[in-house]
Order: structure tokens, then sequence, then C-alpha cells
């Protein structure tokens, strides 16, 4: 579709992962317009549709994802995504948007909802060397999402609950399966709550910890994924690291999405090219 | 009369198309006549006991898989190497159905140089599982779970569990004699104890010295290959003849001498011979088969395909943008690995760790010179020398391979049963950072797809080849989507 003159020019990135859809918009200048994060559906095509188009309605001027200038599909459903001009890893994504929000950083450790990923990175945000965990559950969002339902809470207050502790009980965690009956037992045994919760975020920081050794932890080191959030995992990871986890100015959910985003706004800007609407089917009727 | 690109690459097409079909009727012709020699009713009974030999009917996909989309005088070498392929497997299961007298099964660090040299035939207990995968790589499946089902520890490296499958599964021939080592690893060393007494034949245990840089060393060694040799003679029908033990070890420098002239053409930008030629042609014949003259014709041919490509100034593939070696033992469960990547990347495979060695020539000037020669190769050879410690020898070969032939990335085929290498991976990590070279470890099984499937590994180069090498796709298609 030919942009009419004098419109402005919008980038986007969308981020399909395998528990959440997040997409961000950038206007001409960088700036971030906006920013949406929401639960997957089955079809990842119809994630991307629906945060595209929540995104875009924060928008005024924009007329839905389709007049966006340049956009880049990334996560798992990468591929996926409707009217995306390109498709990029989110290893290089998550770089990219760290790297936007501090230049500093050297060590990511993304932790999503099916992986984990440590990623080394250069001076100028590019990938260095990367190493990720996408075979076992254990360690990743779906896995602190299961141990919360262990507990009958939300993963909010599971990691408020971990930092009460101040004796982690140790737990396996080498397998999600297992280290669900471990916490059940040690539950039933009466092991006060907080100190088992805790001692799932040190299993957990374990593993990242070796994941994190195989690309050589450089600082500063920060936490992106939705298991950012994690306060109690945050704090875990720091004591083993011996490393502080900078955080960044950005929800570290959205690096993806942002990452993608600033590549979108990088690519479209010098080659000014037109997005294939062809290429974008509206799946769910706009009601 | 002038002849536009157009046509030129018609003619190309046509030319190409001409030779694979070439090809693929030598092969058929080869496997008709061994079955015609065979006898029919022989054959059906073969196939019958060894069920695997139906994998090597299949040869045409292989064929078909390493030439379909290469081009000139590459896609030729690809070729001549299959083709050498089938001939060689035919000819082992010829030699072992009129030989079963002599026929010893040796481990894949046994020299068999010394047993042709004895008269004796050698058929390579682990040749089937990495043979075969290439043509089918899901052929070794039934034998990895025959060996799990009776007790093997599934973490065990999946080459190993074939082998143990194929023998509880009766469908290895039943050697004479088995000659096995303390080499490569202790999982393979382990399982010639239930081979031995499966098979119910004699064995002979070769000790190979771990610390090997000295002179003692070699002695012993050489004490060792002696003692082999009489062990040898007295359980089987086979004697030594050195004069045919020298013709064996001369037509074997032979090949080593061509197959450096070939690594020095590689060392070109951008290599005119790349990939299978490169290392099929070292698995067949540098260790397999070594010391026969077909391998030596072969490897002759291969490197006039080579010069032809040099001549012109070309690469083997046309648009060679990365160069790489693959270390560890070779992705046979996805032979078409580097045919993808050189289209997707213009990645040039142009060396591997099981080629690339230190070949010493053997010296033929006497019986004792040449089992000195002979104690080297096998001490220094790869995996031997790789496996075993220090890490140095590991790290000292990857890194000067890497000078020597120029290369961009290392890919370290990162077996997932192969715990003597797995456990340097961290090192290796720590090494390549300092160097500054990049490396990807693939994770993948030697024999089992079920483990890490060709389109996982496909992914896990994507991934590396985006991010790391910030590598375009050349085929235009975006990851994810081949």
């Amino acid at each position: 579709m030919e942009k009419e003159q004098g419109m402005t020019d919008y980038y986007g990135g969308c981020d399909i992962g395998s528990a959440t859809g997040k997409a961000v918009i950038l206007d001409a200048t960088g700036a971030i317009v906006a920013s949406v994060i929401i639960d997957r559906e089955i079809d990842p095509q119809e994630t991307a549709i629906l945060s595209l188009d929540k995104a875009c309605a924060e928008v005024d001027g924009l007329d839905g994802c389709a007049s966006l200038t340049y956009m880049i599909g990334t996560g798992y459903g990468r591929n996926e995504v409707p009217g995306a001009n390109e498709n990029v890893s989110e290893i290089t994504c998550h770089a990219t948007g760290a790297h936007h929000c501090n230049n500093g950083i050297r060590t990511i450790i993304d932790i999503g909802g099916q992986d984990v990923k440590a990623i080394s990175v250069n001076d100028d945000g590019t990938v260095r060397e990367f190493a990720m965990n996408d075979k076992c559950a254990a360690g990743t969002g779906r896995f602190f999402e299961a141990m919360a339902r262990t507990f009958k809470m939300s993963l909010e207050e599971f990691s408020e609950l971990s930092l009460r502790a101040r004796k982690p009980i140790p737990v396996t965690a080498q397998c999600s399966v297992f280290a669900e009956t471990e916490v059940i037992s040690l539950l039933a045994k009466k092991h006060a709550p907080e100190e088992v919760a805790a001692g799932i975020q040190v299993a957990v920081a374990k593993r990242v910890f070796s994941l994190t050794r195989r690309v050589g932890l450089q600082p500063l080191a920060t936490l992106t994924g939705g298991c950012a959030k994690n306060a109690g995992l945050v704090k875990a990871l720091e004591k083993l690291l011996r490393e502080k986890i900078v955080p960044l100015s950005i929800n570290p959910q959205l690096m993806g999405a942002l990452g993608a985003a600033i590549i979108a706004r990088r690519k479209g800007s010098n080659s000014k090219k037109v997005r294939p609407e062809r290429h974008y089917v509206k799946l769910i009727s706009s009601e | 009369m002038k002849v536009s690109v157009n046509e030129r690459g018609m003619v190309s097409r046509i030319s190409d198309s001409a030779m694979r079909a070439t090809y693929q009727a030598g092969n058929w012709m080869k496997l008709g006549l061994f079955g015609i020699r065979n006898g029919p009713v022989a054959t059906l009974a073969d196939l019958k006991k060894y069920p695997w030999m139906r994998n090597i009917f299949q040869s045409g996909k292989l064929l078909h898989t390493m030439t379909g989309t290469r081009t000139g005088p590459y896609a030729k070498a690809n070729a001549i190497v299959i083709s050498d392929i089938v001939t060689s497997i035919l000819d082992m299961i010829r030699d072992m159905k009129k030989n079963p007298d002599t026929l010893v099964l040796h481990e894949d660090l046994v020299p068999p140089e010394i047993l042709y040299g004895m008269g004796l035939t050698p058929w390579m207990t682990e040749f089937l599982g990495l043979a075969l995968p290439l043509v089918n790589n899901t052929s070794m499946e039934p034998y990895i779970d025959a060996a799990e089902n009776d007790g093997i520890p599934p973490d065990i490296c999946s080459l190993v569990k074939s082998t143990i499958g194929l023998v509880l599964r009766n469908e290895l021939p039943k050697p004479r004699a088995i000659v096995s080592s303390n080499m490569p690893c202790d999982g393979g060393m382990s399982s010639y104890t239930l081979i031995e007494k499966q098979l119910g034949v004699p064995i002979f245990r070769l000790d190979i010295p771990f610390d090997f840089y000295n002179e003692r060393a070699i002695t012993y060694f050489v004490g060792e290959l002696k003692r082999m040799i009489a062990w040898l003679e007295e359980t089987t029908p086979g004697r030594m003849d050195w004069d045919r033990m020298r013709e064996v070890c001369e037509e074997r420098n032979r090949f080593v001498e061509l197959e450096v002239e070939l690594w020095d053409l590689v060392r070109q930008k951008p290599a005119p011979m790349a990939g299978e030629p490169i290392y099929l042609s070292h698995l067949i014949y540098g260790i397999c088969n070594p010391g026969r003259q077909r391998g030596t014709r072969m490897m002759e041919r291969v490197i006039e395909c080579a010069k032809e490509l040099q001549k012109k100034g070309a690469g083997a593939i046309p648009n060679e943008k990365y160069r790489v070696v693959l270390w560890n033992p070779p992705t046979v469960v996805f032979p078409d690995l580097f045919v993808w990547a050189e289209q997707a990347y213009g990645v040039s495979m142009v060396m591997d760790m099981l080629t690339y060695n230190r070949h010493p020539f053997i010296d033929t000037s006497s019986p004792d010179s040449m089992l000195r020669g002979m104690a080297q190769v096998i001490m220094q050879g790869p995996m031997a020398r790789h496996t075993r410690g220090p890490a140095e020898n590991f790290f000292g070969d990857l890194f000067n391979l890497y000078e020597q032939f120029d290369l961009d990335m290392i890919w370290m085929a990162g077996h997932i049963g192969c715990k003597n290498t797995q456990a340097l991976n961290g090192m290796l990590r720590e090494k390549c950072r300092e160097r500054n070279i990049p490396l990807l470890i693939i994770d993948y099984d030697l024999s089992d797809t079920r483990v890490v499937s060709p389109d996982d590994i496909r992914r896990q180069i994507e991934q590396f080849m985006e991010t790391v090498m910030k590598a375009e796709r050349l085929d235009g298609k975006g990851a994810g989507n081949d």
C-alpha cells in the first residue's frame, strides 16, 4: 500500500512467544508510541493480529497495522506475523532491545515461557554468543506457573512469598515434573512455604547460572522476558552470579518486540520499503 | 557463433542431468550385477538374514540428495564418491560372504592395513552404524532399541548401541576373530565384551598407550601390533606377508599424498572442493578401506574435478560466503546438511575432524618401519588423540586447521552420546572466545534422529548464522521456512 504524503512513519515489532504476544510501535524519532502484552491464543497468527491491532489502536493517526512503514516479527511464532516485512530471531531482538535501554549491557538472560537463553552482547548491541535451553521446561516461565499453582498463588504472590524466606530449602528442580512432586512433599511435611518458594527460585537460578557461564558472564547483566518481573528469582540470580542484575528502563517482557521495532525502524527508514499488504490476512473481525 | 548465458546455463543443466543419470544407472547396474553374481535366491536369503542390506538399495536417494542441486564438477565429485560408497559396501558384503574363514571384525581404531597384509578379510564393526544413516537416517533405530531393550544404558553413544543392536539381532556376520582396542571411548571399548560373548569368537585387545609423544610409547605399541599379528596367525588362517603389507601401505601413502594435494586446493578461496567429496572420501578410503587402489583412483578423480574448478577460478559452491570446519564425527543422520547450508548461507565445509589428521606417511623400507608408521597413524590419528587427552590435542588440531584453511567459524557436532567431547565443550567455548572465533555447538545424536531431528539441527544453525554471523539467507527463504 502506498503511503500518503505527509503521513508519519511508524515502525512495528511483534514478538509472538509461547505464553504471550507482545507488540511495540515506534514513531519516526524512535519513541515508543504504543506497546501491548496479551495472553497467547492457540493460533500464533491470531495472537499476532490481536496484539498488533491493540497496539495500533493506541496510536492516533495510525490506520491499523497495515499502515506501518516497516514491521518485523520475532519470537517462536515469528513466521506467523501477518504483514511482517521480515522476521528476525528473538536472540537478536532481545539484544537490540536491551542495548537500546542501556548500552552498557553485555549479558542478557532471557527467561521466556518455554525456553531460557543467555546472550553475550558486543559493544554495538549485536550478538556475540548465545546458549539456550529449549529442551526442558525446568527454569522457564511455564515452570514458575506450575509452581505458583502448587502454592495456589499468582506469580506475583509467589515471588513476594519467596522474598520473605530466611533459609531457602534446597529443591532439585532438574525436572519440572519431579520438582513439583518434591515441592508438594515438602509442603506436606509442613516446611515453611516461603522457604520452599525461595528454594525453587534458587534451583532455577542454578540452571540459569550454568547457562550464563557458557557464554561468559560480562557486566552489565540484565534479565529480560516475563520472568524478569519475578523479584525472588532476580535476588537468587544476583546471589549466584555475584553480579547485579541491572533493571531496564522499559518493561523487560517487551524487549523482543522493542528490539524488533528498532530493527524495523533502522531498515524501514533506510529502504522506505512498502509493506506487503497482501500478506496481511485479517483472521478476526474488528468488532 | 556466440552462445548466450541462458544457453550456457541450459547446456550445463543438461550436462549435469546426464552425469547424474549416468551415475545413477551405474549404481543400479552395480546392484543388479551383485544380485546376479550372488544369485537371486542367495540375495533374497541375504536380505532376510541382513535386513540392513535393503538400505543399500536406497543409495539412489543419496546420490540425488548430494547431486540434485549441485552443479558442474562439484556435483560430479559427489557422484564419484557416492558411487564408490556403493561399490565399497557391495565389495565388503561380497568378501564377507566369499571368505567367512578369514573374516575378522575390527574396531574402528584397529588398522585394517595389517589385516589386508595378512590376507584376512576385515569388517569394521562400526561401519554399518556410520554408513547406513547416510542413505536412511532412521535405519539404526531398530538396533538402538534392541540394545536399550536388552539393558544397554540409553545415554551411551548411539553408534555403540547401533553396533550392539546389530550383534544382538544376529545381523553382523560371524567372524573368525575380533580385534579391538582401548580406544576411542569407554562405551566403545566395553561394547566389545558383549560382542565377544554374543558372537562367541576369540578377541584380541590392542593396548594403545595414552601418553604417546615419546619413543617408549611407540616401541610399546609396535610390540602390541606384533603381539596382535602373532595372535591372528595363531587364531586365523591369516599369515603376514610383508610384501603384501608393503603394497597396502604404499597404496595408502599414495592416497594420503593425493588427499594432502586436495587440502592444498581447498585452502584457496573460494574452495574448489567442499563437503562430501572431502569427508566421505576419507571415511571410506582413509578409515574403512585404506590401502585400496580404488580409493586412490577415486581421489584422483575428485582432484581432477577440483582442478577443473580451480582453473576457472570458481568455487565448488557458486557463492562461497563462509568457510567452516565440522569438528567431531559428521552428522550422518542429516546427510544433506551441507547441501542445505551451501544454498541457504553460502557455507563451504572445507574440513572435518575425521579427515584432518597428522597423516604420517608410512615408511615401507622394513617390517619394523611399517609397524612403527602404523603405530603413529593410530596413536596420533583423530579420535584417539582427541578423546583420550590431553585436551591440547583436541584444541591444537582444531585451531591449527582454523588458521591453515582460513576459516570463518567452527561448527562443533556436539554428539550428545559422546561424553569425552561433551566434557571438552566448556573449554572449547572459552578458547574460542579468547581467540574471537565464532563457535556453534550443534546438539545432535550421531545415529538417532529421535533425539535431535534434522529440522532441529537446521534450526540451531539458522539461529547461529542469523544472530552471531549476521548472515543473509541466499535462498530467499526465511528462517524456519525450509
